[in-house]
């Protein structure tokens, strides 16, 4: 997890706000400043810090209150709260505690004793979330709980293989499925549940298994057409009030190996990147269909091609093409193909090792996945 | 609040005052919407026009209560988006979703 230290600090007195983000930037700490309790919250609606350094007395809105403001937000209670006061009455330092602040420093400490004491502090909570994270993947593991799949599936005309990288080793997010029927069809299933944040990974485990299941009772009724397939997906989906509030792209795939042909439908998923190995030329693949869940009728279509020897096909998800850029983050499907084109038609384990995929992998910005799939010669 | 909400004679207009439209807003801003359409707007226009990023829960949220504004005979519509956010919609459908203006007003002449 990258060691990310941007600091709130809360202050009417403008020296000290000041001389405070001096000290602290110059400790690699990236300082928002807020001369009161409601510019602070002005500052919280545009970004949200990993640690708030609150001074008790200030004018109109204190600090106690201003705690009190945040624990009632969902959105700000968790953040680290720490309080910067020249107060040494007991009294009131129980009362901080009560209000979960988990330090105080007095206003006369030294910088460095400040910096050090907000650095520890960090680093606890960092550590802290490491081992629940560790805890909570080992849980997810014991349940055999997988949003990737562990193997590959072999197959006589095609080659599949996968590239997922995890937004900061949450699990969850995007999920891939490979469904082989039998030695003549096989399923490819990438899906993106929107909504990453932490509740969110043990929901997309749960939909995994419900599209499995949706996918597999399909096919057990000798249904073989994505476009129908995504069609029943998405009127059970839509109609569940349990999942309905929930939305996924989903892009469906289904290779057939006798007649080395395959169908693709998506629900609301990103234009796939077509490589043509005779021209040498890289097509977008477009789908009709809408999110999953969205409209009772996701106006669904089906796609069918018939791939020459060497063709690829490549699927992903959103966090591929999301960029941070000097001017913030950036959305921009045309950069991306432009950008990775050149990589396509080449063997997916060199692909795989490409500055182009590490790179991503230093920087995204959120789930990224990637489908591979090559008409072989077998 | 991330929204900032004009009434008019039949509808809303809801700006969003935000530049990184990201999952820490997305919970605030379904929930504000929705408190619109509880109260009564029938015909909602969400503005973006100072949104320059959207992530996929903020889109998620939008969605959300796009759904919730459907079941209570509501409307939402979006207007202001940049090329980027315009181009994200287009390419995962959203575009048949929602009805897209340039902005608020022309949103509320075609309502």
């Amino acid at each position: 997890m990258p060691v990310s230290k941007k600091i709130l600090l809360v202050d009417d007195n403008p020296l000290v706000l000041e001389m405070m983000g001096r000290a602290l930037s110059k400790e690699g700490f990236e300082c928002m400043k807020a001369a009161s309790a409601q510019q602070a919250i002005q500052l919280l609606q545009q970004q949200l810090p990993d640690i708030i350094l609150s001074d008790y007395h200030m004018p109109d809105v204190d600090g106690f209150l201003f705690r009190q403001q945040l624990l009632a937000h969902t959105a700000y209670k968790d953040i680290p709260f720490m309080f910067l006061t020249s107060e040494v009455d007991n009294q009131l330092m129980l009362q901080g505690i009560n209000l979960d602040a988990v330090d105080y420093i007095l206003k006369d400490t030294p910088v460095a004793v400040v910096v050090s004491k907000i650095n520890n502090f960090l680093n606890t909570v960092r550590e802290q979330h490491e081992r629940t994270l560790k805890e909570l993947s080992k849980a997810a593991m014991s349940l055999n709980l997988h949003s990737v799949p562990k193997t590959l599936p072999m197959m006589k005309g095609f080659e599949a293989d996968f590239w997922h990288k995890p937004f900061q080793n949450y699990p969850g997010g995007d999920f891939i499925d490979f469904i082989a029927i039998d030695s003549r069809y096989t399923f490819i299933v990438l899906g993106d549940v929107m909504g990453k944040k932490w509740g969110a990974w043990y929901f997309s485990f749960g939909f995994l298994s419900y599209i499995r299941a949706a996918v597999r009772i399909c096919i057990a009724e000798g249904n073989f057409s994505t476009r129908s397939i995504l069609q029943k997906i998405n009127s059970v989906v839509y109609h569940d009030p349990v999942v309905s509030d929930v939305l996924s792209s989903l892009s469906l795939v289904l290779l057939d190996n006798e007649e080395r042909t395959l169908k693709y439908s998506g629900a609301g998923d990103l234009p796939l990147l077509y490589y043509n190995a005779k021209d040498k030329q890289v097509s977008q693949v477009r789908s009709a269909g809408m999110l999953l869940g969205l409209m009772p009728d996701g106006d669904f279509d089906e796609i069918a091609i018939t791939p020459g020897i060497g063709d690829q096909l490549f699927i992903f998800t959103d966090g591929l093409i999301d960029t941070e850029t000097p001017s913030g983050k950036k959305t921009d499907y045309a950069a991306f193909e432009a950008a990775v084109s050149p990589y396509l038609g080449m063997p997916f384990d060199e692909f795989k090792k490409s500055t182009f995929l590490a790179d991503k992998a230093n920087n995204q910005v959120d789930d990224c996945s990637l489908i591979f799939l090559q008409k072989t010669a077998g | 609040m991330i929204l900032k909400t004009q009434l008019h004679a039949d509808a809303v207009t809801a700006r969003v005052e935000i530049k990184e439209a990201n999952l820490t807003v997305a919970d605030t801003f379904k929930a504000e919407l929705l408190a619109l359409i509880d109260g009564g707007a029938k015909y909602v226009v969400v503005d973006l026009e100072k949104v320059v990023y959207v992530d996929s829960s903020f889109l998620g949220a939008l969605v959300s209560a796009l759904k919730h504004a459907i079941t209570n005979k509501a409307e939402i519509v979006v207007c202001g988006l940049n090329k980027d956010v315009l181009g994200l919609f287009q390419l995962i459908r959203l575009d048949k979703a929602f009805k897209i203006y340039a902005t608020a007003a022309e949103a509320l002449q075609n309502h």
